[in-house]
C-alpha cells in the first residue's frame, strides 16, 4: 500500500516511465491503481525518432507489470516522510 | 490532506475517520484509473511481444483483458512504411498487454504511416 | 462488456488462439471458464514459424498461456443481447459493483452512434471463415519470426 499511496501523492506531476521493453514515456501522472497501473496525460516518448509507435497517443494506460522504473521529480520525494511511512508499514500499522 | 501525509501522521486518535476518508479516495481513484473512459473509442495497444494493435475498445476487466473490435495490426519495419493487417474481433489477455493508448484521431490522420520507418518494438522481458 | 462474457458467447464458434510461445490453435470452442482455460474441438495447431501443422480432435488450453483470441465478428452482437436480458432479470447492485461500470458506458451518447455505424460496416464488408483466418495468423507468425 505504501507505494500506491506514494504514487497517488505524485498525481499531477511530470514523471518518466521506463518500460521493460526499453520504451520511456514522459507525461503528467493522472492516476494510479492498486496494481500500480499508471495513467499518463500529455505523453511523449523520450526517443521519438527511434520509437514512433505512439505518435498519435496523448493519453495512455501503462500496465504496472511492465514498468521498470518511474523517474520522479526531485521535489516530489520527501525522504523523512517515506522513512516514517516505511517504519509504520513494517510494524504493520 | 494527502494520503501519504495521513500515514505519516503520528496522531493515531484520528484513525477511524482517516480510514473512511482513505476508502473514499481509493474508490474514486479506482474508477479513475481504469479503462472506462476509453470504451467505444479507438485505442492503440502495445503488447508484450512488441506488436501494435489498433481497434475499438469494447470491454475490459480487472485483469486488463480487453475486447478490441475492428482491430488491425500496424507492422513497423525499417525496409518499408507501416503495413496494416486486418485482424477483426480480438480478446487480448491482460498479462500480454504493455500499454493501452487513447488514439487521437486527428493526430493519427496527420501521420503519413507509409513514410514511417522504425524497428519493431522489443518484447517485454520480465 | 466483459472479455470473458464475449468468450462464453463464442461457444460453438470457430476461433484462433495464439499462445505466448507463438503456437496458434484453430478450432471450435466447446467450453471455457473464468480463468480463460478453453476446450477446443477439431483443432489445427500451427507451430510458431507457421511451417508445421498438427490436426487433433480436441485440446484443452490453460488460460494463462494465451496471448490473444480471435473470434468471429458476429459474436460481439450476440453478447449484447445476452447481458441485456441477464441484467433485466437481476436486481441492480448484485454482483460486485459491476452495474456502475455499465451505467457509465451506456450513458455515452457518442459511443452509441459509433456502434451503429460499425455494425453496418461489419455486416457488409467482411466475412471470413475460421480456417482462412487461421492461415492468415500462421503465416504472419512466420513473417515476423
Amino acid at each position: 500500500m505504501l507505494f500506491f499511496s506514494y504514487f497517488k501523492d505524485l498525481v499531477g506531476r511530470e514523471v518518466t516511465v521506463e518500460l521493460k521493453n526499453d520504451l520511456a514515456i514522459r507525461g503528467t501522472l493522472h492516476s494510479v491503481d492498486q496494481y500500480l497501473n499508471i495513467k499518463l496525460e500529455n505523453t511523449r516518448v523520450v526517443d521519438q525518432d527511434k520509437y514512433p509507435h505512439m505518435l498519435s497517443v496523448r493519453n495512455c494506460f501503462i500496465r504496472g507489470s511492465v514498468v521498470r522504473y518511474v523517474q520522479l521529480p526531485p521535489e516530489g520525494v520527501d525522504v523523512e516522510l517515506l522513512h516514517d511511512a516505511t517504519r509504520r508499514e513494517a510494524r504493520g500499522g | 490532506m494527502t494520503d501519504l501525509k495521513i500515514i505519516g501522521n503520528r496522531n493515531s486518535q484520528q484513525q477511524p475517520d482517516i480510514k473512511l476518508l482513505r476508502l473514499l479516495v481509493d474508490k474514486k481513484m479506482a474508477t479513475d484509473a481504469g479503462l472506462e473512459n476509453l470504451v467505444d473509442q479507438i485505442i492503440s495497444v502495445i503488447t508484450n511481444d512488441g506488436r501494435n494493435i489498433v481497434g475499438v475498445l469494447k470491454g475490459f476487466d480487472q485483469a486488463t483483458n480487453i475486447i478490441l473490435d475492428e482491430s488491425h495490426e500496424r507492422v513497423y519495419s525499417t525496409k518499408e512504411g507501416v503495413q496494416q493487417l486486418v485482424l477483426g474481433l480480438y480478446i487480448i489477455r491482460g498479462d500480454n498487454i504493455s500499454i493501452v493508448g487513447e488514439l487521437d484521431e486527428e493526430l493519427d490522420a496527420s501521420l503519413d504511416l507509409s513514410a514511417l520507418r522504425a524497428h519493431p518494438l522489443k518484447p517485454v522481458i520480465h | 462488456m466483459l472479455p470473458l462474457s464475449l468468450l462464453k458467447t463464442a461457444q460453438g464458434h470457430p476461433m484462433l488462439v495464439e499462445l505466448k510461445n507463438g503456437e496458434t490453435y484453430n478450432g471450435h470452442l466447446v467450453n471455457c471458464d473464468t480463468w480463460m482455460n478453453i476446450h477446443l474441438r477439431e483443432v489445427i495447431c500451427t507451430s510458431k514459424d507457421g511451417d508445421r501443422f498438427w490436426r487433433m480432435p480436441e485440446c484443452y488450453i490453460r488460460g494463462n498461456t494465451i496471448k490473444y483470441l480471435r473470434v468471429p465478428d458476429e459474436v460481439i452482437d450476440k453478447v449484447q443481447e445476452d447481458t441485456k436480458s441477464r441484467s433485466d432479470r437481476k436486481p441492480p447492485g448484485v454482483g460486485r459493483g459491476r452495474g456502475r461500470g455499465r451505467e457509465d458506458t451506456s450513458s455515452k451518447a457518442k459511443g452509441i452512434g459509433r456502434g451503429m455505424e460499425d455494425g453496418g460496416g461489419r455486416g457488409g464488408g467482411r466475412g471470413r471463415g475460421g480456417v482462412s483466418g487461421g492461415r492468415a495468423g500462421g503465416s504472419r507468425g512466420g513473417g515476423r519470426g
